[in-house]
């Protein structure tokens, strides 16, 4: 690593605490002010006046809420997040669980729909104007712009109920309690469909993106130049036009990690994922306070990482960012 | 950090938009018997339901279960949820069950007898249960649950029991007795594995009962035992061999899958891919009747909520709507059948007052009745002052209601619209709806499923009772205030045997159907359905599975 680079990375973790003390603080607002309480769930449907009571102060909820966020902090800051309300089980412990299917349901979805994307949007611009550009730009849009309960019920009734290709729901075969390689196999044919929702969705993004870079650049001087220097088309559109499209492509994806999990919570309900967006959603449900400020501070933690990822990469990319 | 800022805006937007479905689970329980005045004692021998035809049951086989959430823990003494009790329920027992009918039989205890004065119960527990460690039950492990657990944790039984309890002793290992401050009638109603099931003392003694390791590796003396849980996905339960009902279970294994979504869970029974749901809903039960395969039932309780009524609750400190011609006209605007026809599809019934017919030894049907008359309501809304104004409309009223009632919300608005009133119906999510009605009282009606449980004491007393107008949750929302109603209610629950009991709770419903401070919609029923491969489910309590078998065991 550059000297440059240490400092940069460095300047840019420092960041990190003030950026989430605020994510905290925000959401910790947000989160109260949403009409609602959780005890509802904690005290149950007794209507007895004295048990609400008892259970509020039990868990500190009849407190001032700036009284209650300073006791978060100061917890936090010695990592304890608390007990959720709905799983009796410290937060972290609840949400590591439910960490891997979502890791896996929108990592496969991400690297699925970018190199998809940039091939399609590579092969649009190529061919900018033609049918086959036709085609590739009013496919992904479709798929774009479908919502994604309906596109996902879509696929399930075509490929899981009708041709019976996949499962409909889950990801293991619970009957077949398979273990080692079967097992991979299985969670594999479960992942599909809702790998493929996901994957749909996200595919214009980056496939319009890339055809708009890669035509961009394709009017410009230095592409002209390879040309004029006589490289193969292949090599101007690959080396050059290409690889300058990328720029927008990576920022853009960088910001959709965010976007990529919203759409993960609808397309885990669908199909009975046991991931994190599901969680959420029932945290959500419930008032799960505690619950919902760990998620949120995950998927925070996630969204400056990729960032941090992302800005790194594009200085790769474009040897003229420097880091300062 | 703009990308940070994005997040946020996004993260801000999900909490919003995820106005949801999830139905709320309502009150749990499930009856008891009429109890004689004098001495009780329980005689009838542990026995399964008949079986369907004259078909030998057969041993083995798993059960795939669809279930709707999470259940998060299995601790099911320190929650009403029914996201817990449909799972943990079949690892525990209470010291009574529930029949069909929801009266008394025995679990835990064989038999029971009740004083002359109704203040002591003695229980005999049944010799030699064994928890699914090993370590023998007893009678300890039962004054431990209520006194440790119970009556501090499980809501309905915190809030019935504390007042009247006084104390419960237990002069050997196979006897308990609970002593009340007051002569106390439905007791019997309020032991089953849903309302009081019984912990093991050796786990929890000493623990937080709500952070407790054992929550989620519980230890029953229930017809299953515990295996894994594979967090929001699915968790596995196996046969207790030692298992104190004879022959019981059928089943090796019994496996519990998350499907949140109805229409999966719908799609994943006709496929097989499970083979029983609690998560079918009446639309879906018309596609199943047909379904080849498939068996459809329905059941007036489960461990969310038993004897349930679809109730309006008027916002009696907002007028005109103090005025009981106001009321009776827009029960007189509601086409309750209708209603049960477009939005149940047939299921249920029409309800008539605030006691379900199927508790029928309190249910009184000689009530006042308000017939659909769209005319009559017209000329009471005249009658009290209630004139179109310039804009045609006679009155303006507020209808938040949680999005489980949209449909309600929808024909609602249409058929009090007939008569003049205009509806503003403001669907929002179960918890949101919840606070704005009972906490922030910001309506002018609103509609909540009603579960009466097994006892008028345990689910109506609280919805009538002047001393219950609180800002909480499924209190008296109407402010509702009659002397004359409470005292009866008093009376109801210091009396001894239904029979006895039974005028307290008619009179109520006599004058409840005068004065209207609620309209009662619909009287609604679980669904429920199983590949027809399956049977002897006891749909109605979460020990459903109990004695259920499969024609394919593998």
């Amino acid at each position: 690593m550059s000297p440059s680079l240490t400092r940069y990375m460095f300047r840019r973790l420092a960041q990190v605490l003030p950026i989430l003390l605020g994510i905290l603080a925000v959401n910790f607002v947000l989160i109260h002010l949403a009409p609602g309480d959780p005890i509802y769930l904690l005290a149950g449907d007794s209507g007895d006046a004295a048990y609400y009571a008892a259970m509020r102060a039990k868990y500190g909820l009849d407190q001032p809420i700036v009284n209650q966020f300073v006791l978060y902090l100061w917890n936090a800051a010695q990592g304890q997040f608390g007990y959720s309300f709905a799983y009796t089980r410290p937060v972290f412990e609840v949400i590591g669980a439910r960490v891997p299917p979502t890791l896996l349901l929108m990592g496969s979805s991400l690297v699925l729909s970018i190199s998809i994307g940039l091939w399609l949007g590579a092969v649009a611009a190529r061919r900018a104007n033609s049918s086959v550009d036709h085609v590739i730009s009013v496919g992904t849009l479709i798929g774009y712009g479908m919502p994604a309960f309906w596109l996902a019920q879509l696929l399930v009734l075509v490929f899981a109920v009708r041709l019976g290709w996949f499962p409909i729901q889950g990801m293991v075969d619970l009957r077949a309690a398979y273990q080692g390689a079967p097992l991979v196999l299985d969670i594999l044919h479960h992942l599909f469909l809702p790998m493929l929702t996901l994957t749909l969705l996200h595919l214009a993004l980056v496939t319009r993106l890339t055809r708009t870079g890669i035509r961009q650049e394709q009017g410009e001087d230095y592409v002209r130049t390879a040309r004029a220097k006589g490289l193969a088309e292949n090599q101007v559109q690959q080396r050059h036009a290409f690889r300058n499209a990328l720029l927008p492509v990576v920022t853009t994806v960088g910001l959709q990690i965010g976007m990529l999990f919203m759409g993960a919570v609808l397309v885990e309900i669908i199909f009975a994922w046991p991931g994190l967006g599901r969680l959420l959603y029932d945290a959500t449900l419930n008032r799960d306070y505690p619950l919902l400020m760990g998620i949120f501070l995950s998927v925070s933690l996630c969204v400056i990482f990729a960032n941090l990822v992302t800005d790194v990469i594009y200085t790769f990319l474009d040897p003229r960012v420097k880091f300062t | 950090m703009k990308h940070t800022f994005v997040l946020l805006a996004l993260l801000a937007t999900a909490f919003s938009m995820l106005g949801c479905t999830s139905a709320p689970p309502a009150t749990t329980q499930l009856p008891a018997a009429t109890q004689p005045a004098v001495v009780t004692i329980s005689t009838q021998p542990t026995t399964a339901p008949a079986t369907e035809a004259a078909v030998p049951s057969k041993e083995g086989g798993t059960l795939l279960v669809a279930i709707t959430s999470d259940p998060g823990h299995f601790n099911p003494s320190i929650t009403t949820g029914f996201t817990t009790h449909v799972v943990a329920d079949s690892m525990f027992n209470g010291l009574v069950g529930l029949d069909e009918n929801l009266q008394p039989i025995p679990d835990l205890a064989d038999e029971w007898q009740v004083s002359n004065d109704g203040k002591t119960y003695t229980f005999h527990l049944h010799p030699g249960i064994m928890w699914h460690d090993g370590t023998p039950f007893t009678s300890a492990d039962v004054k431990f649950s209520f006194e440790n657990i119970l009556l501090k944790f499980h809501s309905r039984t915190a809030a019935g029991l504390t007042p009247v309890l006084d104390k419960i002793e237990t002069p050997d290992a196979n006897t308990v007795v609970f002593h009340f401050q007051v002569p106390y009638g439905p007791l019997l109603q309020r032991l089953d594995v849903t309302e009081a099931p019984i912990l093991p003392q050796h786990i929890y003694q000493g623990t937080d009962p709500q952070k407790a390791d054992a929550n989620l590796k519980p230890v029953g003396t229930g017809p299953f035992k515990f295996v894994e849980y594979a967090k929001g996905d699915h968790v596995t339960l196996e046969k207790n061999a030692t298992y104190f009902k004879k022959g019981m279970p059928r089943l090796d294994k019994v496996i519990f899958k998350v499907i949140p979504d109805a229409n999966a869970a719908l799609q994943a029974l006709q496929k097989g891919e499970v083979d029983y749901s609690w998560a079918t809903n009446e639309s879906q039960m018309k596609t199943l009747q047909g379904s080849p395969g498939i068996t459809t039932a329905k059941a007036a309780a489960s461990p969310g909520g038993s004897f349930c009524i679809n109730t309006f609750a008027f916002n009696l400190e907002h007028p005109p709507l103090d005025k009981v011609q106001v009321r009776q006209a827009i029960n007189h605007a509601i086409d309750r059948q209708r209603i049960q026809n477009q939005i149940h599809f047939g299921f249920g019934k029409v309800a008539t007052g605030p006691i379900s017919s199927r508790m029928s030894w309190f249910y009184n049907p000689n009530v006042t009745k308000y017939d659909f008359d769209v005319e009559k309501a017209k000329q009471l809304l005249d009658q009290a002052g209630v004139k179109p104004g310039a804009d045609g409309a006679r009155l303006k009223l507020v209808f938040p209601h949680p999005t489980t009632f949209n449909k309600y919300g929808e024909l609602i608005r249409e058929q009090l619209g007939a008569v003049g009133i205009q509806v503003q119906d403001a669907p929002m999510d179960f918890n949101a709806a919840t606070d704005r009605v009972f906490v922030k009282r910001d309506f002018d009606l609103a509609i909540v499923s009603f579960c009466n449980g097994p006892d008028p004491e345990i689910g109506v007393r609280r919805v009538y009772d002047s001393r219950n107008i609180k800002p909480i949750p499924f209190s008296n929302g109407a402010a509702y205030k009659n002397p004359r109603i409470d005292e009866l209610f008093d009376k109801g629950a210091l009396t001894i045997g239904n029979e006895q009991r039974a005028p307290s709770y008619l009179e109520i419903q006599d004058i409840l159907t005068k004065d209207l401070p609620y309209l009662w919609f619909i009287e609604t029923e679980g669904t429920r359905a199983h590949r027809s491969e399956f049977h002897d489910f006891q749909n109605w309590t979460g020990h459903f599975a109990e004695y259920a078998w499969t024609d394919n065991p593998k």
